[in-house]
Order: C-alpha cells, then structure tokens, then sequence
C-alpha cells in the first residue's frame, strides 16, 4: 500500500498533518499564546495586599489606641471595623467582611505598666491561607513592635544600663531571607512551573492526537509512508516546534512578567531537548496505545491539577506518600519542572541536576523503547473505537 | 453502522456503553479525591530539610541546632563546612533552608550584644519556603526567650519579675475555621471541586459527542430539550452524587464538619452540575466538533483553582481575573462552601452565589437550539483541507 517516497515528501505529510488540523492548530497557536497571558492573570499584583480586620477594644486607653494605629501602619493588615460585642465581630467574619480580630482585654495597659503578663487575642480566618498568613503576620509584627517599647520603657525606667537592653530584649536575632524568588511573589513563583506544565499538556494533545489520527487513516488503508519514518519524524517536528515555544516562553514571557531566569542558553538550550523529546515520546506512546482523537485532551485535562500538586514545587515533594512520589515519576513534567527550576530560576549548574536529567533519560528508554516494540510488533493497530467515516459510503 | 433508534439513546446507555465516559463520570471522581487526600497526607509540611553552617561549634550553637530539630516542621539533615558549600545544595534542592550560625555566636550570646543568625530560604517553593521562615522564626523566639530569662537571672532578676520583662505581651492566635491549620483541610476541599468541575464538563461534552455522532438530533426545541433531558438527566444525577461522595470523604478523612446547614451545599451542587452542563452544551453549539470543544473547556475551566481565590485572595486580583473567575461556576460555588461550611454564614450571604449560578442556566436554551443536530467525527475530513 505504501508508495515509495523520498524523506522530503514524508517530512511534508509530516508537517501538513501539524499544520492542517484546526484542532491541533487551535492548541498550538492559540493555546500557547492564551495559557501563557491566562495563567499569571490571577497574580498580577504579586502579593496579597492589606487584609481587613476588626478590632474588639475593651481596653479604652493609650496604649490599645496606640497598638491598633501601629496595627493599621502594616502593610499587611488594615483595621476596618470596631465591633463592640462579640456577637456583632462573629457576624463580621461570617459575613466576611473581616477575615481577622484581634481583642484587646479589660485593663491592658495597668497590666503592661505593673509588668503583668498580659494576653492579646488574634484570631484570622484560616478558610484563605494567604489571607491568614497576612493577618497573623500583620498583627504580630505590630504586638511585637509595642513589646519591644515596653520592655525598653520598663528596662529605662528600672535604671538599667541602656547598652546592655539590646541583649535583654532581643537576645539574639534572625534574619530571614529568601533565595531566589526576592520579593516572595506568586507570580515568580507560579508562572516558570505551570510555563512548563502548559508545554508538556499542549504537547501531548498536539503530537497525541495526530498520532492517533495518523493510525485511524492508515488503519483505513490510506496511503501512508513507513509508521517509524514517520514516528521519527514528527518526534523532529514537535520538538523543533517546541525549543521554539521554549523560547518564547523562557525567553519573552518571563521577560514580561520580570521573572528571573540565570541559566545560560546552553544548558537551557541541552535540558530543553531532553524534556521535550522525553514528551514527545510520550505524546506519541499515549497516540498508540489511546484510540480517539479526544482521548489525549482529555487526559490533559484531569491530570493538570494532579501534576500541579505532586511535581514538587506547590506541595514539598518529599511530603508525599512514597507510592505516590515514584508513580508521578513516569509524567515527564515532574523532573521537567523541578529541572526548569534548579537550572532557571536557583542557579544550578547543569551537572548538579543529574537526578532530572537521569529520570528524563530512564522515561526516554521506557517510552521510546515501548513506542519502538509497539511499531515493530503491531503494523497494523490493534481493534480500535473509530467510528466508520460517516457520511462516506464506499 | 446504522443509525440508532434515537429514543433509545438515553444517558443511562451512554454510560453502559462508552467506557470512558463511564470511568470519567463514575470510577474517577472518588478516585481523584482520594489521590489529593493522599497527596496531603501529612496534613501540614512536615519533616522539611533544611541544611546548617555552624562557625562557632560552641555549647549554645549546638543547642540552636538541637532547638530547630526539635521542630516537627524541620529536619535539619546536613551540615556544611562554609555557606559556600551550603548555598550550593540549596540551589540544587538538596535543602529547603540554609542557617548560618555566626562565629562567636556563644560569646555575644552571653555578653547580651544580641548576635545575628541568618536564614536563607528556598521561596521559589513559596509554599514550604514560608513555612520554614515562619518555623525557624518560631523556633529563635523560643531559643531568643530562653536565654533572656537566662540572661536577665544572670544580672540578678528575680523570675516572675525576669519572666515578665522577657515577654510582657503574649499573643494567643486562633486559626478560625480550620482548628488544627491543616493544610490538607484547607486545599483537599478547594482542589477537589475544581477537579470535581472538570470531570462534569469532560463526561457532558464527551456524552453529548457520542449522542450526536450515533443520531441525528430532532427539530424543533421542545423534541431538543426532551432528548437533552433523556441523556444528560441521568449523568446530572450521577455527577451530583460524586459531589455528595466527596462531601461524606471530606468528613471521613479529613474531619471537616461543616458548620452550618448542608441542605444548601446539596442545593448549591446540583446548580453547580447545571452550571458547568449548560456551559459545555453552549461550548459544543458554538464549536461542533469534539476534540475542539474538549479544548476549549481547557482553556475555560483548567485553570479554575487558581480563579477560586482560595489560595490567592480574589479581592487582590485584577478586574479581568476577578471577571474571568465570576466566569465559572466553581468560584461561586467556593463561595458557597466557605460560607456554610466554615463560615456558617446567615442565608443572605448564602443566596448571592446561588443566584449567580442559577444565571449560569440563562444560555441554556439558546444553547440546546444551535446545537448541531450531528457530528461528524471523520478523522480524515479533519486532516485534509
């Protein structure tokens, strides 16, 4: 059935299938450019801004006025409201427009004056983890802040030796910094992971479904070159079409959206391929094995949130079951987004990432190997769902 | 193939028949909860490596160090010559955080001249970054308290009178809602909604495929409807199940007990399923076509846990992500839930999102006229221009 045809020929059949298909079309022209304006959207301001809260003031003093105003200063929180019962703060957080509280007891500041040990109660709505982190921070920063002038009031006032109150009040002090995403921003954090899930998902939609495709129209005796040729192919195809993704991607997205990149072009350039081929391989293994064109898209779908959650970067991967841990090993995405990050973003240098690059080259075997028996063993696809060509009578 | 007796086609076949729109509908909503159960199985971050660079080796750096093991947060699984050497295994991901302890750290320490421990944190995994800056903060306030009160008895403090200068304030926090802070609580009930919504789109629009590429659609909009009601009827009720599943999960694995009355989440789900419905069926009107549509529904509804502003508040989105999440049910359904469950909120916060998803169900007629009354799911029509 097959004609003889020159490798240039194949390789155009090779690229009419990519590059006339309005489905495949759709994803790569449109999917690529939508995902990567549709995904940093949500964070565009960065950092969560000041989370309202409300005070419950029992304690009609200086020093409660003084705490709260220090509390309204930080950039995290602002004081939008004062209930005075607890009936009306509990209807302020179930209605939300309060996510914290913060109570200041009876008799605050006689407390603080005579050196008693005094409570300050902060409460904030764990229901949103950020918007609770914001309000904790917020609140103890300013608690924090008026211990420190008490103490140094109290130390002064007790005559103490002003030189040595540094060492009372804060024995000794650390310093927290963040490494390589400075600012602590989502965006940063977010967009180089999911940049590389979007181009392993869109991958395998492409490449998978026009495999399958592929196997539908020989499987119906159209004319069609050598399955490997072709399979060698258009694993060329998309990872060509794909380095080029990566520079758009890598290249101007990240500079939009100001993310750092350190890696060199080079060792960008060498992982790049190793992940794309490994996807590639995958795609193609998922087009022979699936047996309808949507089936691809499908999979991408459910398993996005999956990857999100167990590739390392959202939810520490050695937390993970250990089951759970290897299983998510066989996606290529997992040691493609964890070597993306190492390289792209921490700085390492491309020999200290030896444990990506070998579960990309183990998925490589495994799925090119796999790919390589299912070509030799099974010309002609096995039984298949395709509905006849309807319409098509023959 | 002859073209089936349209009657028969009802959703109940759909599901015997097609295998993949059985897994999609039945076996895997269960199964994907349990796999993000699964995931957060420790409940918070635990056991985090972070490395150390001791330049003192002096009684107190040791008892830091001890300190920080100590936290069930942290392990502290390697030490380093020199922050070099340090710095290298954190940009290799070896450790989540760096401590260097400062020579003369014992020294300064008991002279009161306040020496300086320094923390580099991984926050490109801003997750587990900022839970072991907020641990190794924890963990030197304790260290911090303890050796003031060592300190101010040394300069011959009485106790109660050291205890009290060395924290005169002493914050009590509560984590409302979420007793225990459990990570898992808080994303297991966000993620499994959101994959909850996938699976109702992908089984709507592949069921509704399978039904257009087996028979032509009828006329006319009352015999349309009719035939609608006859497929997606039965897959509307399976799909509310799986959202009522995921609740009894939720309560058996991860002891959330919602606060208020759950009538109006079982409400709330079945306009949710409705929602999502309507949209696929306008999705495939719009784009008759599969596999096109199915990408579509990517695009729409993949990204919708980033939307729900569970994890980033939606109040600090722009107005083009706050409108493009109000796009999708599953926002408003989050909505809903925080509200009654941990909330326990009054029935007129409850009826805002129910509303708006009732609104969801708007297009659906327009939706169920301009579906095409076939498809024709010819792959080779597909590839050759």
């Amino acid at each position: 059935m097959n004609r003889p045809q020159s490798l240039w020929q194949i390789w155009q059949t090779e690229l009419a299938h990519i590059f006339t298909d309005r489905a495949v079309l759709l994803v790569l022209a449109g999917g690529i450019l939508f995902y990567a304006v549709l995904y940093p959207l949500p964070y565009q301001r960065n950092v969560p801004g000041e989370q309202a809260i409300a005070v419950l003031n029992q304690d009609h003093t200086a020093m409660a006025r003084h705490l709260v105003r220090m509390a309204d200063a930080t950039p995290q929180i602002r004081v939008a409201a004062h209930p005075t019962s607890m009936a009306e703060t509990e209807s302020l957080l179930a209605s939300g427009i309060a996510h914290g509280l913060m109570i200041i007891p009876a008799g605050f500041e006689r407390d603080v004056y005579l050196g008693r040990p005094t409570t300050l109660s902060f409460a904030g709505d764990a229901s949103y983890f950020l918007i609770y982190g914001n309000v904790v921070e917020g609140l103890m920063s300013a608690a924090m802040t008026l211990s420190v002038e008490s103490q140094i009031n109290m130390s002064l006032l007790q005559g103490e030796n002003p030189a040595r109150i540094s060492g009372q009040v804060m024995p000794m002090r650390l310093i927290t910094k963040p490494a390589f995403n400075p600012t602590g921003g989502y965006i940063n954090y977010i967009v180089p992971a999911v940049f590389v899930l979007i181009l392993h998902q869109t991958l395998l939609i492409a490449a998978g479904s026009i495999t399958i495709k592929d196997r539908g129209r020989r499987r119906r005796g159209f004319p069609a070159p050598p399955l490997g040729l072709a399979l060698l192919l258009r694993l060329f195809n998309f990872v060509a079409i794909y380095l080029l993704f990566a520079m758009l991607y890598f290249g101007f997205f990240f500079q939009l959206y100001g993310v750092p990149h350190v890696a060199s072009p080079s060792s960008l350039l060498v992982f790049s391929s190793l992940f794309f081929l490994t996807s590639a391989l995958f795609a193609l293994w998922l087009g022979c094995l699936l047996s309808r064109p949507e089936l691809p898209t499908v999979i991408v779908l459910l398993s996005s949130l999956p990857i999100v959650f167990t590739a390392g970067f959202a939810w520490p991967a050695d937390n993970l079951p250990r089951w759970l841990d290897y299983l998510s090993m066989l996606i290529p995405a997992k040691a493609g987004i964890q070597g993306f990050l190492a390289i792209n973003q921490m700085g390492a240098p491309l020999d200290t990432i030896w444990r990506e690059i070998a579960v990309l080259f183990g998925l490589c075997l495994l799925y090119g190997g796999w790919l390589a028996y299912l070509v030799t063993h099974e010309i002609s696809p096995g039984p298949s769902s395709y509905p006849a060509p309807a319409g098509v009578s023959t | 193939m002859k073209p089936s007796d349209p009657s028969s086609l009802t959703g109940w076949r759909g599901l015997r028949e097609q295998p993949w729109i059985l897994a999609v509908a039945v076996w895997l909503p269960p199964l994907v909860t349990l796999l993000f159960i699964a995931v957060f199985v420790t409940g918070s971050p635990r056991a985090l490596s972070i490395g150390v660079v001791d330049l003192d080796h002096s009684q107190q750096s040791r008892a830091l160090q001890r300190l920080l093991n100590a936290n069930p947060a942290l392990e502290l699984s390697h030490s380093y010559p020199s922050a070099q050497e340090g710095s290298k295994a954190l940009k290799q991901g070896e450790i989540l955080a760096l401590v260097i302890i400062p020579t003369h750290f014992n020294r300064d320490l008991i002279r009161g001249t306040s020496p300086e421990v320094t923390a580099f944190y991984n926050s490109q995994y801003l997750l587990a970054g900022k839970f072991i800056a907020s641990a190794l903060s924890q963990t030197s306030f304790s260290f911090a308290a303890r050796s003031g009160l060592a300190l101010r008895l040394g300069q011959g403090q009485s106790l109660p009178q050291a205890i009290a200068g060395a924290a005169p304030l002493r914050p009590q926090i509560t984590s409302l809602y979420n007793p225990g802070m459990s990570y898992a609580r808080f994303l297991v009930t966000s993620i499994a909604p959101a994959a909850w919504q996938i699976l109702i789109v992908v089984s709507t629009v592949l069921l509704l495929g399978w039904r257009l590429e087996k028979a032509v659609l009828p006329d006319g909009f009352g015999p349309r409807c009719h035939a609608c009601y006859r497929l997606l009827g039965p897959l509307f009720l399976v799909l509310w199940l799986q959202g009522l599943i995921m609740l009894v999960l939720f309560q058996s694995w991860l002891g959330w007990d919602p606060e208020g009355n759950v009538f109006w989440l079982m409400v709330g789900m079945a306009l949710m399923v409705l929602a999502v419905q309507s949209m696929a069926i306008l999705i495939l009107a719009v784009l008759p076509n599969t596999v096109r549509a199915l990408s579509i529904c990517a695009a729409y509804l993949a990204p919708a846990f980033a939307f729900m502003g569970i994890t980033f508040p939606r109040g600090d989105m722009n107005a083009l992500a706050w409108t493009w999440g109000g796009l999708m049910p599953s926002t408003h359904y989050m909505e809903l839930q925080v509200a009654v469950a941990d909330h326990g909120a009054g029935l007129s916060v409850l009826l805002p999102p129910l509303f708006i998803l009732l609104l969801f169900l708007l297009p659906l007629p327009l939706a169920i006229h301009s579906l095409p009354s076939r498809i024709i799911e010819d792959p080779v029509a597909q590839v050759t221009p």
